[in-house]
């Protein structure tokens, strides 16, 4: 029997991890990975317990996701990298002055994902354990054959494939560079600062070019977005998912859910546009095309999210899947707190993670569908009329620099405002956030095993 | 997103990472948010894991001043009855 304090904090932490994600979902622009990576850092670094910290996930997972396709539904506006693909059908329903419509059938849609995506990750991770062994043994060389796996994958496979191998040997000869000055002892690799600096090597390539004079005057200049609402009536009483979807949306989001779920592996953008495009392709009336695309695809984020972050974790223990290695990495490493020998995949039991994924999707449901489904309009205001771009960036820019100080002195600050500009160029140029975490992790094998 | 004949504000917005930012205001922003983090992770007391929360609660600390100090960038239509 667990202690009930330390169950009274995994609600307290579900309970914060759903309200805050919430707002942030709701916040335009909001990539997965970055807003959700470094806030796990901080908490495992600071030391709470791991089942708490997985349990704070999991609740942040599942109300990112209902919640980021509520600018979609309102604005067109995705809320992340996840809801770009619903935007064109969410502007269907939009359209026909049926925002309303689209949201609680996308947060419905992400209700059977979660339903889904929970049994079936439990499920599948317990089956795959058996082979743990044999995978880990060979775990730098798979995360190299990852990277060129991922390259291979995306729309820009050439440039993906080149880059692997300068970006591992820029994020070495800094690791070399340090040991060699002496600011990091010999037997430590700094990770979390250059994971950041990926992670938001976008934005320090669009900060450094407004340095520049001429590239800032010539930037094209807005006065502000408009964005258009539209008065819906509220919803009466708690909504019920299995209303508000018709038994058709019901069975393909469960179809899509499942097949999400067990190619955790592969890119869960990538898949989310091919299935949810498959299952509505065929449907002539636009309205009810739309509503089955969204609800689909909602259902597949969600439980792609679920089944990337928990199959890796409970079976394997190394990040194997686009998830896993970007919004979970904390799961998985956060020197010196935890390694890839010593992360939640050692520490925590079988029925740890069961109860951690049980009680975060339990609270995060309860709170955030409710929530969305009734007040979607008043919070999608609030955050919109509220919150700043600009604050937000200078929060992520912040936690950035001071957790680079924390990995490895002042000079590491250069170092990852380095790693950011070349990371955020090769961004830009397509190569995407999969393939250069990817090589993060390759980069000792690649530089010390690879030619040698 | 493109609605660059606004009269009310001159046009002196640029897009950033999806959304649309006042370079001042976002430099002030970033001042305001390292000040308040890097400020609390160095006053706090020098055991385990405190310079972190003093860090991070910087942080909030900082966001929640710029977001009274800077405006967003975004107008609403509220718009009544069928079409939008």
């Amino acid at each position: 029997m667990m202690d009930p304090m330390l169950v009274l904090q995994m609600v307290l932490a579900a309970v914060i991890a759903a309200t805050l994600y919430t707002i942030i979902g709701v916040a335009p622009g909001t990539d997965e990975t970055a807003v959700l990576a470094p806030v796990t850092l901080v908490l495992v670094l600071a030391g709470f317990e791991p089942i708490v910290i997985l349990t704070f996930f999991i609740s942040a997972i599942i109300a990112k996701k209902l919640t980021d396709s509520i600018p979609v539904a309102i604005a067109g506006i995705p809320g992340g990298v996840m809801s770009a693909p619903m935007v064109e059908h969410a502007l269907v329903l939009k359209k026909h002055g049926m925002p309303d419509l689209s949201i609680r059938k996308m947060a419905s849609g992400s209700v059977i994902g979660t339903l889904i995506g929970v049994p079936v990750s439990l499920l599948l991770a317990n089956a795959l354990a058996p082979l743990a062994d044999e995978i880990k043994a060979f775990a730098d060389p798979i995360f190299f054959i990852g990277a060129i796996f991922l390259a291979l994958m995306s729309k820009n496979r050439w440039i993906a494939l080149v880059s692997i191998i300068p970006l591992a040997l820029l994020i070495q000869g800094l690791r070399h560079l340090y040991w060699g000055v002496g600011i990091v002892p010999e037997d430590t690799n700094v990770f979390i600062s250059f994971f950041l600096g990926i992670t938001i090597g976008p934005v320090i390539l669009t900060l450094f070019e407004l340095l520049n004079h001429d590239k800032r005057v010539s930037l094209p200049r807005y006065g502000k977005k408009e964005i258009f609402l539209k008065k819906s009536a509220q919803q009466k009483g708690f909504p019920n998912p299995f209303k508000i979807l018709t038994k058709m949306e019901v069975g393909i989001s469960s179809l899509t859910s499942f097949v999400g779920t067990i190619t955790f592996f592969l890119s869960p953008v990538g898949m989310t546009i091919l299935l949810g495009e498959t299952v509505s392709s065929g449907v002539k009336d636009p309205v009810k095309r739309a509503s089955r695309a969204i609800s689909s695809m909602d259902a597949l984020t969600n439980a792609a999210y679920i089944g990337g972050t928990l199959i890796p974790l409970i079976a394997l223990g190394i990040p194997l899947s686009p998830t896993a290695i970007g919004p979970a990495n904390a799961l998985f490493n956060a020197p010196p707190v935890y390694s890839l020998e010593h992360n939640l995949h050692h520490i925590l039991s079988t029925a740890d993670f069961v109860w951690a994924t049980l009680i975060g999707a339990a609270v995060a449901l309860l709170i955030t569908y409710f929530v969305t489904v009734k007040y979607a309009l008043p919070i999608c205001k609030f955050v919109f009329r509220k919150v700043p771009h600009e604050a937000m960036l200078g929060l992520l820019f912040a936690l950035v620099l001071m957790l680079a100080y924390m990995d490895a002195g002042w000079l590491n600050i250069g170092g990852v405002l380095l790693i950011g500009l070349v990371a955020g160029f090769l961004h830009r140029l397509g190569v995407h956030y999969g393939v250069q975490f990817m090589t993060l992790y390759a980069a000792p094998w690649i530089v010390n095993n690879l030619f040698l | 997103m493109n609605h660059p004949q606004n009269n009310r504000e001159e046009n002196r917005n640029v897009e950033v990472w999806e959304d649309l930012v006042y370079i001042k205001e976002l430099v002030l922003s970033i001042v305001i948010c390292s000040v308040t983090t890097l400020g609390g992770y160095f006053i706090a007391p020098d055991e385990s894991s405190q310079p972190l929360f003093y860090g991070l609660t910087g942080a909030l600390l900082g966001f929640i001043i710029a977001s009274i100090l800077i405006k967003p960038k975004r107008i609403f239509n509220e718009v009544e009855g069928e079409d939008v």
